[in-house]
């Protein structure tokens, strides 16, 4: 350490060292003079007992910096100097690895805060995720792990395998601090939740387990710090204040430490409320404590000494206990018993969740896994360029080096200069990468669905990052250093003297075997990007399966600003009529569910046809007002849409199906459904009932058949049933049919609900072409940077193609000025030398081509309609490579055709 | 003339240059002249060696430098001990004595034979 530190204090060093050994000699002079020598004579004497004062320099600068310090010292003054000679050589070799470790720094940069981060909570490590693998029979809402808050409170007994557990759900709710409410991200957490993970308050007290008792009884919310920061301005005061959560008013007890985000990368709550809040938190969710309510993640801090296995093993007599005491309970009893079957073969599954639980995470790892990887071969691709363009230079250098090594260099210690260069080359890139970085990180979090993912990403470089950027610096300048470094510690010393100056042959089977991994790289990346544009071409061809230009959608949730069920239809009716006055709208209608947003109300359906049976597979189930499939211009293929009869109902769908007037009621399934539940066959007339249980009652007639749209995105072709919307709705999905610009549709929208109520936020507003777009965003995200990767390979490992085969030819021009003069044509000079690059390029695509099969089942989920084997992506991508390839290896073949004999045998 | 001289053994140059500045603080050509003095007697000491240890030992911690006015009134570069450069200088003296005594006990043994 101290002699790095020394490194930045050498000139002084250096003059302090030169006033000591002088004032040695100085003395020692006037000693000798004093026991009578003349001075000169005393001069040398002095000088000869130090032994030289060089020497004793050199010496004692060895023991400030150490040898090799000092030779890198040199060798790095030295390589700037023939870095900055050679311009152009050093801007194309900086700027390859410069796109090389950019794109891997970004892709890491996200990889790190979406998959890899641990929480900023006390030991990350012994958290984990506790999931209920089967069958749950349950309701559920939301994505993703979910169990039921009685589950969790059965979980907290298990206090010999938990410190503690906790649970929490995602949701939205209406803030409001006295003025216009705000639609803000919350999280419903148990009392435990805050001291299982070790999370300590910045102001005031967070939630605790007396928190967490009776339902409604505890109105109050901890605020995040990010939130108390921006909504508060960070006052001191706030702890006590009041604010109002969906119109009911609480209390804020506290503020949460600054580094702590919640446990979900994606969805930052910003308001912690207690799960016995629920009630208040969701509108119309009653059933908090009904077990076959699943809407929470449950998460536990293992003990100390408890491994993962111990605790998954010694949890499931407790679990398979409690699965048989379920069965006894009157909800489930009824189930069929296939369905019990399910359920008692259910088991609990921990996993380590150090990086807490994250949508985001459970979608996107693998995508970005994907592309890391692409980037790591894009990374390798720049260094083999610049592996090739050092060995380029290598027999420019050649007799640079030869002298050298005849003057008395070691071999290592050129290997060292070389390796030197390239290091600074790579550090350089990597600087330069790492400016660029940020950009691309911003360009890759626009690709990502969630509107919150853009608030809670970060594209600010940070240590992690910087040290992975240095790290992968060095690794590169040792990748394409390392090669030309050994090359030039392998030649012997007189032939490389005795070779006449401009033919030097060094390092050109290591060039042709970079060239060919190049081209196999290519063809891998080339391959990849041909897979995803046409997985995302293909499902832009099939759309959701309706004309979705001058379609808008935007949501509203009056239950949020505490309007009661009859208010909130008198509000939507009033839209309604208002929608359908306006001149730029052609037709509006509602669904109770969003479409193409990546979730779907589901659940068993019970069919009785000439016999009673069970769908196999949870139905895709919507609710929506008539007219909603012409408004979407969805056919009807077979019966009637539903009309104003069918609607007439009262409780909210997630409880009970509505009935009509005539207690008739009416569902309408869609093609797929009728394809696998009626064989083809006229469903017209047959009867359907929600759930699978015994008990279900098949009471609602199909009286219609749908053509199949996209329901949770566009991939998917689901079999789905749609029922009446009944008139007590609990958050409203308008679909509009408009005319003329987006634009002008949404001022006539604005202005139809400021009309209806200004104090209603609309909680969203988009086109359903944007809305595609969103659906779409993994498929366009990988096919844009696949292809700008695969662009960019070809590029890259062109020009080493191309550079190899200007110095072969340049190599050969004697010899094929002797082909020449002896008769041979020009035709079969080029293809002497086209021959030579197609060896590469075949060499190339053989080994690719496995590697593009062992790597297809990494990308196989991404794809759509289209195997990672398929041929004819792989030939095209081949071809593309193959040809491009040749045409830079024709310019150099071209060059050696026209060489004239007489200059060629001149040249020397 | 050095001839009837030990070369100096192998690392008590170290020893001796902590031995000299135990006394007192001394600069370069100081404890050269002290060397000099024990050189005449029993050792030879080189002295282009003097200045390469004496900056070993500064950088090992066991020195510490400033730069002071001499007896000549020009300024000189004045070495002395710190605190791990006494306890160095303790422990060598030990494991020296040690040495010593019992390379002492085996020429003993081997005259009582």
């Amino acid at each position: 350490m101290k002699r790095i530190l020394n490194w930045f204090r050498l000139r002084r060093l250096e003059s302090d060292l030169d006033r000591e050994l002088q004032y040695h000699i100085d003395r020692r002079v006037t000693d000798l003079i004093h026991s009578g020598l003349p001075e000169p004579e005393a001069r040398r004497r002095a000088a000869l007992e130090l032994g030289g004062t060089t020497k004793v320099r050199e010496e004692v600068r060895d023991i400030w910096l150490t040898r090799w310090l000092r030779d890198f010292v040199h060798d790095l003054r030295f390589s700037a100097r023939s870095i900055l000679r050679s311009p152009s050589f050093s801007a194309t070799a900086v700027l390859s690895l410069a796109l090389g470790i950019g794109a891997t720094t970004a892709l890491y940069s996200l990889i790190d805060q979406i998959v890899l981060r641990a929480l900023p909570v006390e030991h990350p490590e012994r958290l984990v995720l506790i999931d209920w693998i089967g069958f749950q029979n349950a309701e559920t809402f939301g994505t993703h792990n979910l169990m039921s808050y009685p589950i969790c409170l059965d979980l907290q007994q298990q206090k010999q395998f938990f410190d503690g557990v906790f649970c929490r759900a995602a949701t939205t709710i209406n803030f409001s601090t006295g003025g216009e409410p705000r639609l803000t991200a919350a999280e419903l957490v148990s009392g435990t939740y805050f001291s299982v993970l070790g999370v300590s308050p910045a102001l005031g007290r967070l939630l605790t387990i007396d928190d967490d008792q009776v339902p409604g009884s505890s109105p109050v919310v901890v605020l995040s710090y990010d939130f108390w920061k921006n909504q508060f301005g960070g006052t001191q005061d706030i702890v006590g204040r009041k604010v109002l959560v969906n119109q009911h008013p609480m209390t804020i007890v506290g503020v949460a430490a600054p580094a702590f985000h919640g446990i979900d990368v994606g969805e930052t709550p910003s308001v912690w409320i207690p799960a016995v809040m629920s009630a208040q938190s969701i509108p119309g969710f009653k059933t908090m404590l009904d077990r076959r309510t699943r809407w929470m993640q449950i998460l536990g801090r293992l003990k100390q000494n408890v491994s993962l296995e111990r605790a998954k093993t010694g949890l499931q007599p407790w679990f398979k206990s409690m699965l048989d005491e379920d069965t006894r309970r009157t909800n489930i009893s009824r189930a069929s018993p296939e369905q019990r079957r399910r359920f008692l073969a259910s088991t609990l599954a921990l996993t380590p969740a150090p990086q807490g639980h994250s949508v985001l995470r459970h979608d996107f790892s693998q995508p970005l896994w994907v592309l890391f990887v692409a980037t790591a071969v894009l990374l390798a691709l720049a260094c083999l360029n610049v592996a090739g363009l050092f060995l380029a230079r290598g027999s420019a250098r050649h007799r640079e080096i030869s002298t050298r090594l005849a003057l008395g260099a070691s071999r290592g210690r050129i290997g060292r200069q070389l390796l030197t260069d390239s290091l600074l080359l790579a550090i350089t890139g990597g600087l330069l990468g790492v400016a660029i970085a940020p950009i691309a990180v911003r360009a890759l979090i626009a690709f990502l669905p969630h509107n919150t993912a853009a608030t809670d990403l970060q594209a600010n470089i940070d240590m992690r990052l910087l040290l992975f950027a240095f790290l992968v610096s060095l690794l590169t300048g040792f990748l394409a250093g390392g090669a030309p470094a050994l090359q030039a510690g392998r030649k012997s010393l007189d032939s490389a003297l005795r070779e006449r100056g401009g033919t030097p042959s060094g390092g050109l089977a290591l060039r042709r075997a970079i060239v060919t991994a190049q081209i196999a790289f290519t063809l891998i990346l080339v391959i990849a990007a041909g897979l995803f544009v046409r997985t995302l071409s293909g499902l832009l061809l099939k759309g959701p399966g309706f004309d979705t230009s001058s379609l808008i959608s935007f949501g509203i949730k009056p239950d949020l600003n505490g309007y009661s069920g009859a208010e909130e239809s008198r509000l939507i009716r009033r839209i309604t009529e208002g929608l359908r006055d306006s001149s730029n709208i052609q037709a509006s209608s509602i669904a109770l569910v969003q479409l193409l947003l990546g979730g779907a109300w589901s659940n068993s359906l019970t069919i009785q046809a000439q016999e009673r049976y069970v769908t196999d597979r949870e139905i895709e189930i919507n609710a929506v007002t008539p007219g909603f499939f012409a408004t979407l211009g969805a056919r009807i293929v077979a019966g009637r849409d539903f009309n104003e009869h069918d609607a007439l109902n009262v409780e909210a769908p997630h409880q009970s199906l509505p009935v009509s007037e005539s207690g008739q009621r009416a569902v309408i399934v869609n093609e797929a459904f009728v394809k696998r539940y009626f064989g083809g066959r006229n469903p017209l007339g047959a009867r359907v009932a929600m759930g699978a249980s015994p008990g279900a009652k098949p009471d609602s007639e199909i009286v219609g058949v749908v053509e199949n749209i996209s329901y949770t995105n566009v991939r998917e072709q689901s079999e789905q049933a749609y029922f009446p919307i009944g008139t007590e709705l609990s958050g409203s999905n308008f679909y509009l049919r408009f005319r003329g610009t987006p634009e002008s549709a949404f001022r006539s929208i604005r202005a139809i609900l400021r009309n209806a109520d200004p104090t209603l936020p609309i909680s969203y507003f988009r086109t359903l072409d944007e809305q595609i777009d969103r659906s779409l965003n993994t498929e366009r995200m990988l096919a844009a940077l696949s292809s700008s990767f695969g662009t960019l390979a070809l590029l890259l490992s062109l020009v080493g193609l191309y550079g190899v085969m200007s110095f072969v030819v340049t190599q050969r021009t004697r010899e094929i000025g002797i082909r020449l003069a002896l008769g041979a044509t020009r035709v079969s000079t080029i293809w002497l030398v086209l021959r030579d690059a197609l060896t590469m390029i075949a060499a190339g695509t053989a080994i690719a081509l496995p590697c593009v099969w062992a790597l297809g089942r990494l990308v196989q989920s991404q794809l759509y309609n289209v195997k990672p084997t398929d041929p004819i992506t792989i030939l095209a991508a081949t071809l593309v490579l193959c040809s491009t390839a040749l045409g830079a290896a024709l310019i150099p073949a071209r060059r050696a055709a026209a060489v004239s004999p007489t200059d060629a045998l001149r040249f020397e | 003339m050095p001839s009837s001289r030990f070369p100096i053994p192998q690392g008590t140059l170290d020893m001796l240059i902590l031995q000299i500045l135990s006394l007192e603080p001394a600069h370069g050509y100081g404890i050269a002249q002290r060397l000099e003095q024990i050189s005449k007697s029993v050792v030879q000491v080189n002295q282009g060696s003097l200045y390469p240890a004496l900056h070993r030992l500064e950088q090992r911690g066991l020195l510490k430098a400033d730069w002071k006015e001499s007896e000549t009134g020009r300024e000189a570069k004045f070495y002395s001990l710190t605190r791990s450069g006494q306890k160095q200088l303790r422990s060598e003296k030990e494991s020296w004595v040690r040495l010593a005594g019992a390379v002492q006990l085996i020429f003993d043994e081997g005259a009582a034979q």
